[in-house]
């Protein structure tokens, strides 16, 4: 039986893709792409002759800059050309390709490169003036920066895909074929670029990484030789390894990436090393949460993820003992664990294959977001030191903000409907571009939400919309970010939007539930907290209006919308 | 002789498996057909055996090898019918060239 595929992609260049979409077609890795290929050579044809109607819900575009800019071929053949002349029409490409763009939700366009056997000026190719390999580097930072205010647009990096292949990587003979510059090996790496690339705008990269500590994070047990003894850099090869992969990890922290510990060791011991050691990149305030203990790891995932209230599914798990991977593999199914090297030379490597924590937009959030998971664990704290919930709410001294979608925040907002899973009413998921237009239709309303406490601004952390027809409204998206899930948050959202019904003379309000394998905790806070009655049947939840919608004391609300 | 290269065509046909929708049937060994009436590849999977076989086969007897013509792709009948038949036609290349 065919596989249901994911996505459906179509793919436009100015060479024969044949091979690439065959690699795709048949590759069985998430997610599944179903491809189009355009006729090739028609590339300013199909971008500007696109209408409404292209079903697409990507295209990637990869061209070779000889074959599609007559300027800058006329360099490669050595005519005087002007890079103001070049770049005039590396602008009609990017016009052509930013008009498309409104017809698909992600457009990928792969850098320009030429074969590493063209030699082009020689020793003067990095020239100003009339360098090709200068001028080809100056065409795509300018296409680069025309794409800068397009956030569904995303410029893929071709050179690494012709790196992997090293020299070989131009095939003469599979050009003058079948008009295919590129070697397989290429177009798998493309392929996985691409599929990179569609599980980080869909929100399906990972967030959080889990590290084992002893022969991971530095050489040797920490138990047996103590801190002073560990191989962590000096004038030593093992312990500079150790010091560039705790770079590589901190690199990662800095862009938004979580890190924890789990390790089975005394948690004294442990945290002694990471404290005193001279040499440790990463801080004991680098990381969001440990378990260092001598229970089973698998054991001590699962509670470190119900403290942070995270999924399985956005974690990576990075551990030297091959025993202890197969072992959490094996447990937690949805967790992903990495082969990991024998030889700590080759983790910062491996770390960087991963290929699995891109970002589609850096916002904010996504730069604190260490501190603010520290914020909830003093919540937590808190909690746990308060006799009631209600009295642990009144004590975080909760503010809500409500907006409406704008340009200051359609960013995050997109990113957060694409990428929240567990409070998520219909998962439904949409570009930016496609959210705005939705919003701004009249029989739609949407609310944004951002959170605050004592401890921490946590952002633009909730959406809730309504279509409404007549006096019937139905929300479409309801959903929070886990950071701040169990905050009465969400009935604050739901009072907002009976507000709302209420005041426009709306008598009907139902919300519809969507299932998916991760959205549990929405469906149990609709069914035992949101006070509507459950349609077993349709899956959906109505809501009585001869009802009051309790007040929730413990928020206070500041409406801008 | 033939061996070697009946294994690198053997290798060449797994690695083209992974873009081929009708896999190339290697568990028949020599006997798979790769082009022709019986054959599951399409031009540009015959382009892609050609190429790869040249590389391999250059990489490992360090000979050049050009099985094109140069002038036209091969008909149905020609020596790329199955991997048996491909081997017998590298290794007359191979073994002209010594001579």
């Amino acid at each position: 039986m065919q596989n249901k595929k994911e996505f459906s992609g179509i793919f436009i260049s100015n060479f024969n893709l044949q091979n690439f979409t065959n690699y795709i077609d048949n590759d069985v890795g998430f997610p599944l792409i179903e491809t189009e290929l355009a006729p090739f050579g028609q590339v300013t044809n199909i971008l500007l002759g696109a209408k409404n109607e292209t079903k697409h819900d990507f295209g990637f575009i990869w061209t070779q800059p000889h074959a599609g800019f007559e300027s800058f071929s006329k360099l490669m053949n050595g005519q005087m050309v002007s890079l103001s002349t070049i770049l005039e029409e590396v602008d009609v490409f990017a016009e052509a390709v930013k008009k498309y763009s409104s017809f698909v939700k992600y457009l990928f366009i792969a850098s320009w490169v030429l074969p590493a056997y063209y030699k082009g000026m020689g020793l003067l190719d990095l020239r100003n003036d009339y360098g090709i390999s200068n001028c080809l580097m100056r065409m795509n930072l300018h296409l680069a920066d025309r794409f800068s205010d397009k956030n569904n647009i995303f410029l893929l990096n071709s050179q690494k895909w012709i790196e992997s292949a090293g020299e070989e990587a131009f095939s003469s003979k599979l050009w003058y074929l079948s008009k295919t510059p590129f070697v397989n090996v290429v177009f798998k790496e493309a392929m996985k670029d691409l599929k990179s690339a569609l599980k980080t705008v869909t929100g399906n990269s990972k967030k959080l990484i889990i590290l084992d500590l002893d022969d991971t994070l530095w050489g040797g047990i920490v138990g047996e030789v103590g801190w002073e003894n560990l191989k962590l850099g000096g004038h030593d090869f093992a312990g500079e390894s150790f010091v560039e992969f705790q770079t590589a990890l901190k690199a990662l922290k800095n862009r938004g990436i979580l890190l924890a510990i789990v390790s089975k060791n005394e948690e004294v011991t442990a945290l002694e090393a990471i404290t005193k050691h001279p040499e440790m990149i990463l801080k004991k305030e680098d990381f969001i949460a440990w378990e260092i203990n001598w229970d089973d790891k698998s054991k001590n995932i699962l509670n470190l993820l119900r403290k942070v209230n995270l999924g399985a599914q956005s974690v990576v798990f990075i551990d030297d003992n091959p025993v202890e991977r197969a072992r959490v593999r094996e447990s937690i199914p949805d967790i992903f664990v990495p082969e990991w090297p024998k030889d700590s030379m080759h983790y910062v490597k491996t770390l960087h294959q991963l290929n699995c924590f891109d970002i589609a937009a850096r916002t904010d959030e996504d730069l604190n977001r260490t501190e603010l998971y520290q914020a909830e664990s003093e919540r937590s704290k808190l909690r746990s030191s308060l006799n009631s919930i209600d009295d642990w709410l009144v004590s975080l001294k909760t503010v809500v903000t409500i907006e409406k979608l704008s340009k200051a925040n359609i960013q995050r907002a997109a990113q957060l409907l694409n990428k929240t899973n567990q409070m998520n009413l219909t998962t439904r998921r949409l570009s930016e571009a496609e959210l705005s237009l939705w919003a701004k239709q009249e029989e739609h309303e949407l609310w944004t939400f951002r959170v605050s406490d004592k401890f921490s601004d946590s952002g633009l952390t909730g959406i809730i919309s309504i279509h409404i027809k007549d006096d019937t409204a139905q929300i479409v998206d309801f959903l929070l970010s886990c950071r701040v899930m169990g905050r009465k948050i969400e009935e604050t959202m739901v009072r907002i939007v009976l507000q709302f019904c209420i005041s426009k003379g709306i008598t009907k309000l139902i919300a519809e539930y969507v299932p998916t394998n991760k959205n549990k905790p929405c469906f149990d806070f609709w069914k035992h907290k949101s006070g509507f009655i459950f349609n077993e049947e349709q899956n959906s939840f109505l809501w009585d209006f001869s009802n009051v919608f309790p007040d929730i004391p413990q928020i206070e609300i500041i409406n801008n919308a | 002789m033939r061996d070697e290269i009946i294994a690198i065509l053997l290798k060449v046909c797994n690695e083209l498996n992974e873009q081929l929708k009708n896999k190339i049937e290697i568990g028949k060994g020599e006997q798979a057909p790769l082009f022709g009436k019986q054959g599951v590849l399409d031009s540009l999977g015959l382009v892609n055996l050609i190429v790869s076989a040249e590389s391999e086969v250059e990489d490992k007897f360090g000979k050049s090898l050009m099985l094109t013509d140069g002038t036209s792709l091969p008909e149905a009948n020609s020596p790329f019918r199955t991997i048996g038949s491909l081997a017998y036609y590298i290794t007359d290349l191979l073994e002209d060239e010594k001579q």
